[in-house]
């Protein structure tokens, strides 16, 4: 008999799904869990969180072929709620296990049926016999990392502009000369490819690229000293697709704070001000003193204020004119990165436009890197689904184009399964309950591995409502920069790893609108809560997506028939899937941090990367799970820029002065009287 | 606003010492109330003292909240109960330097008064253009990032 433990990783949002032979033991402590129990080996997991036992409990088969459960620790664990301590408890299958901050759903699995692909971690470890579940607590280094397996290609379109020009060109960058750990100018210049200099280069042209340039020209570097390489033409090109897809256009609000400015480092006057100012003088003063309220009052009496995308854009659009970011621009997609002889960094990127083929490198000293995420990924077992059936159409993503959903409900209403809880939910249940207003024959199965109960985190206790679990922002808001924000940076990466499980996993904004929606739902009847854990998604005779789900309860069996399935859940932050991080953690054996993303210092500097006096650094999400929380938010992706900013200045990096004082208030006036920089 | 407690007593310092003197020349020139006096500063003096400590249980509270989060209307009720206690103790027992006798009830509410706004409205503004490192310290403005191991 084999166990399966299934969870939803709190910081990265990824499904764990490890398989264990029984007996199984578990803790927090590798050392004081038994490697042999009554003459069986015993396979051992580790849980880092304090609030897990040193020897939490162990499973493992009776004689009469029962599964038992047997706490061992000092907090006890709850089985499907109930609390147990120092006892026995038969489990049958399909039952929710919390201990600490996690909870686990149990499946049993008879040997015959173990799925060989289940996961990673236990292939990685085939053939020994002592399964060993045990999250890295300290950086990987390249020399102790386990092979690193690239994920299947997702089916889901993420950048659709990058598939056209794709790594298959073969030649470029040349791949003898890109073996070399460093390259020298000659040997570029004698490629005969037209070879560029600068002195700062931003890497991707999003929000973090964006914010990094705008903090270095308000630091006083020219235009002329810095390039951004980027396929876009907008710094929000991205982020305003991926918005349109979960039903944001640009006259609603994002999940973002009043203060979280990309087009002003200061922060002020924060968006809610302006917002304000604009509603006053266009006679609406009551609105006016509704946004001057939330802000004042915000999360205790009133919803957070959220700005609307369109006023963020045309603000960075005002911004992008004042420090010239077109200027900097150039069109290329970026293919490889490497350290040169003489102490800066190359940059191979194709210009190719349709018909031409157009391949440069390009030198430059201070290199930052802020690439985004790089995939969107479906859930396993609805890719599973969409590759059996070739049905794109029925089983979507919520951050792909997908409004066909609800045009199609509107005409002939349906049922819809949603599987995720977080913001993108949330967008998706408002868009449903505008559909209902069209046609009220809709109703929505709203999946959950397990209820919810709100994560503690010292004396505080996160809201939850009807299993929706309820924080302003993505993560706590003193993580940009208050208490939370220094508390992580201080701390060791294993520190680091259980800090960031008690404040992360799945949240989303608490808005009147929308928890009414909820409520009304519940109600009503055409919304409902549906707890356990996906086997399978199958296509029926009738052509419906069917979910078959495990229950928690005596292993039964529930199946749900849907029109539609959406998966909320996340993007894809893993660095190795993004072919140009990949080629580079590869190339320089850059450690990454205990999540497997990029390892940074607290000023988000590459270490490992340093080139004599070259220096590169990375921001927004490739950095998750590093010295700071937030790193994919507008705050956080300034906070980034910040820091990199600030060790510029004290590397004595050209053009950079420090900002502060008198001159810091001056910079403001300009930007206030939108004269350059 | 989401300070640390020494972002908060810096802040509170900084404030008081700029702003709240110039917010209490005013005063001093005995442009209102009961004629011109030196006790507004030592008024100020004791808001600042008597603030360091209420800090210390101000960011005690502020762990009950799960953001860690000092919102506007907290910062409005901290104010107000800071000046209720401040204004009971110099009326009832006095403090050196204030003696009950000196003490006006309202010439203290209009000096604390205009000093809190002026300190309220700075600190969402002049601190984050003077200072942009401010917001990202939890309010500490003295010093600068630490040197990172590497």
């Amino acid at each position: 008999m084999h166990i399966q433990l299934s969870w939803e990783d709190p910081i990265t949002e990824e499904q764990q799904e490890p398989i264990f032979p029984l007996p199984l033991a578990f803790g927090r402590d590798l050392s004081q869990l038994p490697s042999r129990w009554q003459g069986q080996e015993v396979s051992r997991a580790v849980f880092t969180s304090r609030e897990v036992s040193r020897y939490h409990a162990l499973i493992y088969c009776s004689e009469n072929g029962q599964v038992i459960y047997e706490d061992r620790s000092a907090n006890g664990s709850r089985i499907n709620g109930k609390k147990i301590r120092q006892a026995r408890q038969v489990l049958t299958g399909g039952e929710v296990v919390q201990f600490g901050p996690y909870n686990v759903t149990v499946s049993l699995v008879a040997s015959a049926d173990e799925d060989p692909d289940a996961t990673l971690l236990t292939r990685a470890h085939r053939g020994t016999p002592t399964l060993l579940l045990e999250p890295p607590t300290d950086l990987i280094r390249p020399d102790t990392r386990t092979p690193i397996d690239i994920p299947p290609p997702s089916t889901v379109v993420f950048a659709p502009e990058q598939i056209v020009d794709s790594r298959a060109a073969g030649e470029f960058p040349p791949p003898q000369l890109f073996q070399a750990e460093h390259i020298s100018l000659a040997a570029l210049r004698a490629t005969g490819l037209p070879v560029e200099e600068s002195e700062y280069l931003a890497l991707g042209g999003g929000i973090g690229s964006f914010v990094w340039v705008d903090t270095l020209r308000i630091h006083g570097v020219k235009p002329e000293q810095i390039r951004v390489i980027s396929i876009a033409q907008k710094p929000y090109e991205r982020y305003e697709r991926l918005l349109n897809n979960c039903q944001i256009p640009r006259w609603k609000r994002i999940r973002s704070g009043s203060d979280s400015c990309p087009d002003n480092i200061w922060g002020w006057p924060g968006y809610a001000l302006r917002e304000a100012w604009r509603s006053f003088f266009s006679g609406r003063v009551l609105e006016a003193l509704g946004f001057l309220w939330q802000v004042f009052s915000e999360p205790l009496l009133a919803d957070t204020y959220t700005p609307r995308a369109g006023d963020v854009f045309t603000a960075m659009d005002r911004e992008a004119a004042r420090i010239g970011w077109e200027q900097m621009l150039c069109y290329g997609n970026i293919r490889a990165i490497r350290k040169t002889e003489d102490g800066r960094y190359v940059v191979a990127y194709s210009a190719t436009r349709a018909g031409h083929t157009d391949h440069r490198f390009r030198v430059a000293k201070y290199v930052h890197l802020a690439t985004g995420y790089p995939a969107i990924k479906l859930l396993k077992d609805l890719q599973e689904f969409r590759e059996q059936t070739g049905d794109l159409k029925s089983v979507v993503h919520g951050y792909e184009p997908h409004s066909h959903v609800y045009e199609h409900l509107e005409k002939h209403g349906g049922t819809v399964l949603i599987r995720g809880f977080g913001i993108v939910a949330s967008q998706v249940m408002e868009r449903i309950y505008e559909a209902r207003k069209v046609n009220p024959r809709i109703s929505v199965v709203h999946l959950s591995r397990s209820p919810k109960s709100g994560n503690r985190f010292g004396r505080a206790k996160r809201a939850v409502e009807n299993h929706w679990e309820f924080q302003p922002y993505n993560w706590p808001k003193a993580t940009w920069g208050g208490d939370l924000r220094a508390m992580l940076e201080a701390a060791t990466p294993l520190e680091r790893r259980e800090l960031l499980e008690l404040w992360g996993g799945t949240t989303t904004a608490s808005r009147r609108k929308w928890r009414r929606a909820v409520q009304e739902g519940l109600q009503q009847g055409w919304y409902s809560i549906l707890f356990g854990k996906v086997e399978k998604v199958e296509l029926d005779n009738k052509g419906k997506p069917v979910t078959y789900i495990q229950g928690t309860h005596n292993n039964t069996q529930v199946k749900v028939e849907a029109d539609f399935v959406i998966d909320c859940t996340g993007l894809v932050s893993d660095p190795m899937t993004n072919p140009l991080l990949n080629d580079l953690i590869s190339h320089y054996h850059l450690p990454l941090n205990p999540h497997g993303r990029l390892h940074v210092s607290n000023d988000f500097e590459l270490v490992e990367m340093r080139n004599r006096e070259g220096r590169m650094y990375a921001a927004g999400i490739i950095t998750l799970g590093g010295p700071y929380a937030p790193v994919d938010t507008f705050l956080g992706l300034q906070y980034c820029a910040h820091r990199s900013v600030e060790h510029l200045v004290r590397v004595r990096a050209p053009g950079t002065k420090t900002l502060e004082g008198i001159g810091s208030l001056w910079q403001w006036c300009k930007w206030a009287l939108n004269l350059k920089p | 606003m989401t300070p640390t407690l020494i972002g908060r007593w810096q802040t509170r310092i900084f404030l008081l010492s700029t702003v709240g003197v110039l917010a209490s020349l005013p005063f001093y020139f005995g442009l209102t109330g009961h004629g011109g006096s030196f006790t507004y500063f030592w008024v100020l003096l004791y808001v600042g003292l008597f603030g360091c400590g209420w800090d210390v249980i101000y960011n005690y509270l502020m762990g009950y909240m799960w953001d860690h989060d000092w919102p506007g209307v907290l910062q409005l009720l901290a104010g107000i109960w800071e000046g209720l206690f401040l204004g009971t103790v110099l009326m009832v027992i006095g403090l050196p330097y204030i003696p009950t006798q000196d003490f006006y009830l309202v010439d203290f509410i209009l000096h604390y008064g205009f000093v809190w706004v002026g300190i309220y409205l700075s600190s969402w503004v002049v601190m984050r253009i003077l200072f942009p490192r401010w917001r990202f310290r939890g309010g500490e403005w003295l010093g600068k990032w630490p040197h990172s191991p590497s």
